[in-house]
């Protein structure tokens, strides 16, 4: 090794509490950011180049290098995001945060010919501005550079198995190897681009559900996990629910409701419209039910669930289930479980005396 | 009202014996402590000597739930008596524990 690449070696290990510094001020910058730009991500990642990482770049191109400050990937961040889009929407968050040397900054996404595939991730160079830390006792902390790498999870997947095959036997790869290497890349940018068009139609799909439920337009919208949630956030059992609350003046406690999905199409609903209607139908019965059963009591406090609960089990119960019926239903709502029968048996007992079935229809 | 804390590995139980009432509320609140310290742990409430619980129990357990969900852990109820079962039932709560 020559006196230059030393000499930059010796400012490296002089420079490194400083450079820890940095890496700890940026990795909480991205992801202070990230959350308040609410950006699902993989991974944030930062790491900083190992001696033996510098020295073996210093002996491939040490002449580049004036001084340490000229290599610009000591401190390395890295984010891993789910999707294409997110990639250059972290850009624009990255730009937004730090100062962009764009003369260094390169996208390799847009180096590759219109008929050749390979190493896709966005390269920033930066520097933390002022805004984010200014310390007059460390003022290189706004003039050290470091690289941000953004890249999609597939295209982090491709190249890092590709450094694997690539660098690991350190030997030259024949071309043929190299063409099938390359052609995965081109594989995984059309998965990457499908799972960005998947994203933006299931997005718009919930959107359309979300406008249906709104306009009362229910017995188009087909019930699954997705409708069902749009649903429930129109709070469609909040009346039922005060009614028995009222009965004994209790607080309600918000609990999940998303598990009756199940018990509604096991109840054969098929559109929330099949949904509204089996609410529409029961509900009376179920408010009585509710009655019968708490207003002996001096309990004031019930879940959110309970009117849904009640729809549920005087639906069965009017619809000849029994208690096999019952034991099912709870099945559906407990899961597999020795208690349930024990439950379907006392709601059984508990709701006999009532009278069910009357249809409001 | 009595309440009796042990540890078994990673699991912390709470053995409850008597009526969980208004007026034992509040010691008992008071006794399920180590639970919410402890709620990374597996959380058994174990009702068999248990006869009744009030709404001011049901909020107990309520609590022991929500630092334990709040952790990724869960509570299970163990051998509630057709009383409790009948609690749990009315006032909805039934789904939201691991009833054994």
């Amino acid at each position: 090794m020559d006196l230059h690449s030393e000499m930059i070696l010796a400012e490296y290990e002089a420079q490194l509490p400083v450079y820890k510094r940095l890496e700890g001020i940026v990795q909480r910058t991205l992801e202070d950011a990230l959350a308040r730009n609410g950006l699902l991500v993989t991974a944030v990642g930062t790491r900083i180049k190992t001696l033996d990482s510098l020295a073996g770049k210093l002996a491939l191109k040490g002449g580049k290098y004036q001084s340490l400050t000229d290599i610009t990937d000591i401190l390395g961040a890295r984010i891993i995001t789910f999707y294409t889009d997110d990639v250059d929407r972290i850009a624009a968050m990255a730009e937004q945060l730090f100062e962009i040397d764009w003369l260094n900054s390169v996208d390799k996404r847009k180096l590759h010919q219109i008929d050749s595939f390979g190493y896709n991730s966005l390269h920033y160079i930066c520097r933390l501005p002022k805004s984010i830390v200014d310390d007059p006792e460390c003022p290189v902390l706004n003039t050290i550079r470091f690289e941000l790498q953004l890249r999609t999870t597939l295209q982090h997947a491709w190249a890092s198995i590709n450094h694997d095959i690539g660098y690991k036997t350190g030997v030259e790869i024949p071309r043929d190897y190299i063409r099938r290497i390359n052609r995965l890349a081109g594989i995984l940018e059309m998965a990457d681009d499908e799972f960005s068009r998947i994203r933006t139609e299931i997005t718009d799909y919930r959107r359309r559900v979300q406008a249906l439920v709104q306009k009362g337009k229910l017995d188009d919208v087909q019930l699954d996990g997705d409708t069902f949630n749009s649903f429930l956030q129109a709070r469609p059992f909040d009346n039922l629910n005060k009614r028995i609350a009222s009965i004994n003046q209790a607080e309600i406690q918000e609990v999940p409701l998303t598990h009756y999905l199940k018990v509604f199409i096991a109840l054969d609903c098929k559109t929330l419209g099949d949904v509204q209607r089996l609410i529409k139908r029961y509900e009376e019965d179920a408010y009585r039910l509710a009655r019968h059963q708490l207003g002996a009591t001096d309990l004031d406090i019930i879940s959110s669930a309970v009117g849904v609960q009640n729809i549920c089990i005087v639906c069965v119960l009017s619809t000849g289930g029994g208690k096999l019926g019952l034991k099912r239903l709870f099945e559906h709502i407990n899961g597999h479980n020795s208690e349930n029968e024990a439950i379907a048996e006392l709601t059984f007992e508990l709701a006999k005396n009532l009278q069910y079935g009357t249809d409001k229809d | 009202m009595k309440t009796e804390i042990t540890h078994n590995g990673n699991q912390i139980i709470a053995s409850f014996e008597g009526r969980l009432d208004t007026a034992a509320a509040v010691q008992t609140a008071e006794d399920v402590k180590p639970l919410l310290e402890a709620a990374n742990k597996e959380i058994i409430l174990e009702c068999e000597k248990m006869e009744y619980i009030s709404s001011s129990g049901l909020r107990i357990f309520l609590s022991i739930r929500k630092e334990a969900a709040a952790h990724g852990s869960k509570v299970i109820v163990r051998h509630i008596n057709n009383d409790i079962r009948q609690v749990f039932m009315m006032t909805g709560f039934i789904s939201l524990f691991v009833i054994e």
